[in-house]
């Protein structure tokens, strides 16, 4: 059961190429442990852009040790673009053809290692302008684009189609969490790999950025607050605000590329006064609810090329180009949380303490064990009986309290709405939406004096919670949106 | 590979001149089938029965103890399952953690059929306490297991010890002597094991054939059916060539026993010497209580394979320090039952020397050793001590 390796293989062993380690490395990176048996670590030192010195070390087997060798010796010398382009194939070609059967993690490892020594880099060269948020705006070539992949199929095809209309694409992959351990969610470690895969079978450099101080600090710790504080919060839109459409910009500007996408279905268009957020051609997968607070700089470098595009012809087109993604399951509600068991998530980052469940008047019905497992308009788990449905209508932190009344009192005809981002001029508004693929209710928006706006629907709606958003259009086109603050009555 | 220097006689051993000699008879033109009552077919008895006779002395047993087999690890499954099955009623194991995967995965192989397994324990150098033994005997244990000298670090258990407490109480041991036999003193009559496992490769006779001992009176089912050779405990016409050959085998080792463990004594304890002046290396398993031609050693900082491999490419041909399919990627159940962590597991490697070697071939690998150590460690991104 001996391995035999090619001669290529051995030759690098016995005469490993760039071994050693940078002192003082611009980027450094290592994969593995002790534990599996391998471990590699890459130093880098980068100068415009251009690795001026790549040294590697390995603890492995024989396998390992090459690939590294091999490795150094392919981006040693190379623009980061090109470095980040170095698959398993091309591996695979230097060390004279596959490895022996069970030695093919060799490549992900020192692939990793090398990609986590840019991703290092990266960060260092970011500091804290992904930590305070990044507007810059480079002077990048037009037809570049740095594309987000998550490791679904959105994002494949997103890379796919730019590079097949003719855009330079780099590849990102963003470290927002860790997840929980062996879930697949999007982001996680295993993740990554995969979406490194993806990217190089399509001949596309591939980038990480670790921005989970950031996400943390603006996405899971809002998430988190908002509940404790009895409003409803939406990661996704805090993601988009703070997170994603700002990492892949600072990227760009890096790397000296002018455009980002992303797979979210929604399109932009320009005129004369700027770019316009504009509703997909498929409606049901309509994401313009959640891409309202991308900052109208970052909006105007933005593509979203499945826009155009059915979500059922994605997979088409997936399934044509043979993308291992193609058969990916969508992903599902919030990233951080792959259960999709909210309450106990939040649960576990704060203390809650019990409280009453009361009505409109004050009497109390029964007893609750946290404001936090409750939102306006939630009808289960309220414990109470009542010869009629209950509804959440209102949560007080302070008090303890969960207000609960019959449907009507969920009924409002405004709300105030804060937090705003304006893509038009904000007379344009003629409808609201408050839910993700709800139908927008017609209103009229006018400034309350202050920062706030009152939003007065043509009819009442149901059930607006506050950390929601409201989300203006003018026909198909996003007008601008913002966050709810309170029941306007 | 001609030029190469080997140094894994653990693994293999070449084939004597002499033992092919004793073999070329029988792989050319008629050979008659042992069984058959005309003159060929006698004259294959008689070559089959001068070899159990051979085989039979190298280890003090009477020749109608022998049974032939095709290899060591079918000795042990023989002995494992024979003994198994022999006593029914009994549904207890005793097996020391060090042992061979032929042994190791047949007794796994009773225990998923229901059988209670008590694995013992062994000490930082592989040695495994009498009294623990003592203690773990039941009235309804089947047999214990435990081999005569360790394949991967060369420690040799206490086996008489062991075996007088088994026969106090009435349980049959089964000692796989595949590494011990040639190399360490093997005699059943004064050690009272009731099985004892062989292999003829690693004594320079050729692949493909062992042997098992089984005492008088020790029942033991077989676990081959046919047409009844070798008192029907391993049917299907004999091996005849290799029968012949490892029974000449078996001669050369008794008769040059001295002189070859001396020499392999002298060359091993010349790479330890050598080799154990580098810093971070170690020798593993009993300093003294150790096979004659066995070095096995923990090398900080540096993966086993790359370091076969690269010594493999500068002419010297030795062997990882864990016997499991290499590919697998699981450190070696022996290191990790002597207490040794994944990563110390994974840095092992084993150095077997044989009657061939020389003093000259032993100093150009120390000098290989310490290049290809000196040369991983540069590489290697862990600490070493």
């Amino acid at each position: 059961m001996a391995d035999h390796y090619k001669p290529q293989v051995i030759e690098h062993l016995v005469r490993p190429r760039n071994v050693g380690e940078i002192e003082v490395p611009d980027g450094a990176g290592e994969s593995g442990d002790a534990a599996c048996g391998d471990i590699a670590r890459f130093t880098v030192s980068v100068k415009d852009n251009t690795l001026e010195k790549v040294r590697y070390k390995v603890y492995g087997c024989a396998a390992c040790i090459a690939a590294g060798s091999a490795l150094a010796e392919l981006v040693d010398g190379r623009h980061l673009l090109e470095a980040a382009r170095v698959s398993k194939a091309d591996l695979e070609d230097a060390l004279g053809g596959p490895l022996p059967e069970g030695k093919e993690h060799a490549f992900t490892l020192v692939l990793d290692a090398l990609h986590k020594a840019f991703e290092d880099y990266l960060n260092w060269r970011a500091g804290n302008l992904l930590v305070e948020g990044y507007n810059g705006c480079g002077p990048g070539e037009s037809k570049t684009v740095v594309a987000a992949m998550s490791g679904g199929v959105d994002s494949a095809v997103t890379a796919l189609l730019l590079k097949e209309s003719g855009y330079d694409v780099a590849t990102v992959t963003f470290r927002l969490h860790d997840g929980e351990p062996g879930s697949r969610s999007c982001c996680s470690p295993d993740t990554v790999l995969f979406a490194r895969d993806t990217a190089h079978r399509m001949g596309l450099p591939h980038f990480t950025l670790n921005l989970k101080k950031l996400f943390d600090r603006r996405v899971m710790s809002d998430f988190v607050g908002s509940y404790a504080s009895g409003s409803t919060p939406n990661p996704c839109v805090a993601c988009n605000a703070h997170v994603k459409f700002h990492a892949a910009a600072f990227l760009a500007d890096e790397l000296g590329y002018y455009h980002v996408a992303t797979g979210h279905y929604a399109r932009v268009v320009q005129t004369p006064d700027g770019p316009a957020m504009v509703r997909p051609v498929d409606a049901r997968k309509d994401q313009t609810y959640v891409l309202w607070p991308v900052p109208k700089k970052l909006l105007a470098r933005t593509v979203f090329p499945l826009g155009e595009y059915e979500k059922t012809e994605v997979r088409r087109i997936a399934e044509e180009r043979n993308l291992a993604v193609a058969y990916t399951p969508e992903s599902q509600d919030i990233c951080f949380i792959p259960d999709g068991n909210y309450r106990r998530f939040v649960r576990k980052k704060v203390k809650t303490e019990p409280g009453k469940v009361v009505d409109r008047e004050g009497r109390v019905l029964g007893e609750h064990r946290g404001v936090v497992d409750f939102t306006v308009g939630q009808r289960r788990g309220l414990g109470v009986s009542a010869p009629h449905p209950l509804y959440v209508t209102e949560v007080r932190p302070r008090a303890k309290q969960v207000v609960v009344g019959r449907k009507r009192d969920l009924e409002i005809s405004d709300i105030r709405v804060k937090n705003m981002n304006w893509y038009m001029r904000p007379e344009a508004a003629s409808s609201v939406q408050i839910r993700y693929n709800s139908t927008p209710v017609p209103c009229e928006v006018e400034r309350d004096g202050g920062n706030e706006w009152v939003v007065r629907f043509e009819k009442p709606v149901l059930g607006v919670a506050p950390g929601q958003s409201a989300v203006f259009y003018d026909g198909d086109k996003v007008v601008g949106g913002g966050v709810v603050a309170r029941r306007g009555s | 590979m001609a030029d190469s220097v080997y140094l894994d006689y653990a693994a293999t051993s070449p084939l004597d001149g002499r033992v092919l000699e004793a073999m070329l008879p029988h792989l050319q033109g008629l050979r008659g089938n042992a069984s058959s009552l005309h003159a060929p077919g006698a004259a294959s008895h008689e070559a089959i029965e001068a070899a159990r006779e051979s085989v039979a002395a190298l280890i003090g047993a009477s020749p109608g103890d022998i049974t032939f087999t095709g290899g060591g690890t079918e000795s042990d499954n023989l002995a494992v399952l024979g003994l198994a099955r022999a006593n029914p009623e009994k549904r207890h194991i005793v097996v020391s953690p060090v042992e061979h995967a032929a042994v190791r995965e047949s007794v796994r192989h009773l225990e998923q059929e229901g059988y209670e397994v008590t694995r013992l324990g062994v000490d930082g150098h592989g040695i495994v306490d009498p009294e623990e033994l003592e203690r773990a005997l039941r009235p309804d244990t089947a047999f214990v297991a435990v081999m005569w000298a360790n394949n991967e670090v060369g420690t040799v258990e206490p086996v008489e010890e062991l075996a007088r407490i088994c026969i106090e109480k009435g349980v049959p041991l089964h000692a796989d002597a595949v590494q011990a036999a040639g190399r360490v003193p093997l005699d059943v009559g004064r050690v009272p094991v009731s099985t004892l496992a062989l292999s003829s490769h690693k004594i320079y006779g050729p692949q493909g054939v062992g042997a098992l001992y089984v005492r008088e009176g020790v029942k033991l089912e077989p676990v081959i059916f046919g047409g009844g050779q070798e008192k029907g405990l391993r049917s299907g016409t004999e091996n005849l060539a290799g029968i012949a050959g490892f029974g000449a085998a078996a001669r050369f080792a008794a008769e040059e026993f001295e002189e070859r463990t001396r020499h392999e004594k002298e060359l091993r304890d010349r790479i330890v010497e050598g080799v154990t002046t580098i810093p971070g290396v170690r020798l593993n398993g009993h300093p003294e209580m150790r096979l004659p031609n066995n070095v096995h050693l923990t090398v900080e900082g540096v993966e086993s394979e790359s370091l076969v491999l690269f010594l493999d490419a500068l002419g010297y041909a030795i062997g990882r320090g864990s016997a499991c399919a290499s590919s697998g990627h699981k450190a070696s159940p022996v290191l990790l039952a002597m207490g040794q962590g994944e990563r110390e597991a994974f840095s092992a490697v084993r150095i077997t020397v044989g009657k061939d070697n020389t003093s000259e071939e032993i100093d150009g690998f120390l000098e290989a050793f310490s290049r290809a150590v000196e040369q991983l460690r540069e590489l290697s991104p862990l600490q070493t001590s």
